[in-house]
């Protein structure tokens, strides 16, 4: 039997040769251009134009982000889905390896394919924003350097991400349906905020399990506590439950399921 | 060939397996020893089983009841062991259509020890694609998708080969690949081959022994090289279309009156003498013509001529 790593390389292969892939990660880097120089050309001397590197850098991100949860997300719902409507599936799962090895192959390359596209997006709003900047420095933040509270606003973005992902990749080996998946993952991603508001952990005890109230965890950049005193450590523990759940039942699914049809 | 069989251990066993999906019971309490060194076919009606059972042996579908050995590995218990020693088309193969034929090969290559470019290479030169090899899959037929297919099997060298329905979209000339490559693959290698077919004519040019599955219960196992090679001394269902057949019938003495003339046993030598007898009688002999009971023939008597159940 051949290495683990060699899985690994083909499904990034499946995802890298695919002219979409590469179309997403151009659209990526060109907003992380584009806002920078939309902040710089339509701000006649008012308050943007002050923006500093790492302000303009943060702006961007938290802008793009959005577009990298959703490409995340359309990858994260094909992998699994695709073989299936595909027909692939077949081939792919009579060779001699597990069915878990070749599913978390295909989750590992699914994180890669997140890491690699914050990359390309932090390097190019980087460099819109080296160029697109004014040379005032950037304010602190609370007790954070710009720089800082800069990265610390990226992670906070990607871990949301990382979970709508697993979400994605669950929903994709379920129910086999790479548009549900990407339909349902997108749903929860825009109306979180919205379920956190209504089902608001300081009137109702039990909405402090619920994982809306969760995922958005740049208020710990700034406080100590959430809503109803929740603490970063519980919200963390919750995600963390939460994340291991979407996997465990995507790999139960997974290894039980006829491959019929 | 009963004693042979006994002490030779077989490449893969079906031992009482059953699957049931619901209520629906798909394949009951199949029981089939595969032989090494055989192309042995696997033949019923649409809806009969095979494809389940395939599924069932590669380990896509779970077993209900009952176990399947590869090479005497369990494929419930040490799936990947046993798998390993398989090569299979479970109906249509699908590729990735956005990847080349190659880039295709390469994929299945790199999830198994021992394969390299020198049997890529060797493997699509045996299916005939080296001219479309490096082209998208998405720009490829039916029939060079299947060639594609049977590739990525062959790949391996596996011990055991399954088919299912391979000759699928493949015109005459691949067929007549398939079925001669099949035949030297199992001479000169020793691969096992365990193929699903309609075309019964097909079955009975390529197979040393075929069972016969409908309804999800096995119905028969035979042996058809055996019946082939006895063809010359054996007797055979003969047609002699005569002018007279009533004279004819009176002479020869035995056989059956039909429309055109009268059929009846005779072997090769037989059937020589018979003429001769006829002619001397001068009874005018327009033709003979041997109507050998086909398989197919066969199959829809033991199948009793249902359609899709
Ligand atoms: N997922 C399923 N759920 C319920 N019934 C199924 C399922 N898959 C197949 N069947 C039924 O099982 C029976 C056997 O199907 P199978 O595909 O094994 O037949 P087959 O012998 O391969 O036929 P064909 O010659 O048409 O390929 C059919 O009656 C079919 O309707
Ligand atoms: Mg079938």
């Amino acid at each position: 039997m051949s290495e683990f790593t060699s899985l690994i390389h083909n499904e990034n292969i499946k995802i890298y040769s695919r002219v979409r892939t590469w179309v997403m990660l151009f659209i990526l880097a060109f907003i992380s251009v584009l806002f920078p120089a939309l902040f710089h050309f339509t701000s006649s001397g008012g308050s943007a134009s002050l923006m500093g590197l790492w302000e303009n850098f943060q702006t961007t991100l938290t802008i793009a982000f959005f577009l990298n949860t959703i490409f995340t997300v359309v990858i994260a719902s094909d992998s699994v889905a695709g073989e299936f409507s595909w027909g692939t599936i077949k081939l792919l799962l009579i060779r001699p390896w597990s069915r878990s090895k070749i599913l978390l192959s295909k989750y590992i390359s699914l994180v890669l394919f997140s890491l690699l596209s914050t990359a390309v997006m932090m390097l190019f709003a980087y460099g819109a924003s080296l160029i697109f900047s004014s040379g005032n420095a950037s304010a602190n933040v609370g007790s954070f350097t710009a720089f800082e509270y800069a990265m610390l606003d990226v992670l906070c973005s990607y871990f949301e991400m990382f979970i709508t992902a697993a979400l994605a990749f669950m929903v994709s080996s379920v129910f086999r349906a790479s548009g549900l998946a990407i339909g349902l993952s997108l749903f929860i991603m825009f109306t979180q905020s919205m379920f956190a508001m209504i089902f608001n952990p300081e009137r109702y005890a039990w909405a402090k399990y619920l994982i809306f109230t969760h995922m958005d965890l740049h208020r710990y950049i700034l406080s100590d506590t959430g809503p109803a005193g929740i603490t970063f450590g519980f919200s963390a523990l919750v995600l963390g439950v939460y994340y291991l759940l979407f996997l465990l039942v995507a790999w139960y699914v997974f290894r039980k399921r006829d491959v019929a049809a | 060939m009963s004693n042979m069989a006994e002490v030779v251990k077989p490449v893969a066993s079906l031992m009482g397996v059953s699957k049931t999906i619901g209520s629906k019971t798909l394949v009951s309490d199949l029981t089939l020893d595969i032989p090494p060194g055989q192309v042995f076919g696997f033949l019923g009606p649409n809806g009969a089983g095979k494809t389940t059972t395939i599924r069932m042996m590669v380990g896509l579908i779970s077993i209900s009841k009952g176990d399947i050995l590869i090479c005497g590995r369990s494929v419930k218990d040490h799936f990947e062991e046993a798998i390993a020693n398989v090569g299979a088309i479970v109906e249509n193969p699908e590729m990735y259509k956005f990847l080349t034929g190659y880039q295709n090969l390469r994929q299945y290559a790199r999830m198994v020890r021992g394969v390299g470019k020198e049997r890529i290479d060797e493997v699509i030169k045996l299916v005939g694609l080296e001219q479309r090899i490096h082209d998208k899959v998405k720009t490829y037929s039916l029939g060079m998708r299947q060639r594609l297919g049977v590739a990525q099997a062959l790949l391996h060298r596996p011990k055991l080969l399954i088919l299912d329905e391979p000759t699928n979209g493949l015109d005459p000339q691949g067929i007549r690949e398939l079925r001669d490559y099949l035949r030297r693959l199992c001479i000169e290698e020793g691969t096992t081959v365990f193929v699903s077919s309609h075309l019964l004519s097909e079955m009975e040019l390529m197979c040393d022994s075929v069972a016969i599955i409908q309804n999800g219960k096995l119905v028969d196992v035979k042996q058809l090289k055996a019946v082939g090679d006895s063809i010359a001394v054996s007797s055979v269902e003969t047609l002699f279309d005569v002018d007279n057949p009533q004279a004819a019938l009176e002479l020869i003495g035995r056989g059956q009156l039909q429309p055109g003339g009268i059929v009846l046993e005779a072997g090769r030598e037989e059937v020589a003498g018979l003429n001769a007898r006829l002619v001397a009688a001068g009874i005018k002999v327009y033709g003979i013509r041997t109507l050998s009971r086909s398989l197919e023939d066969q199959f829809l008597e033991i199948t009793g001529g249902e359609g899709i159940v």
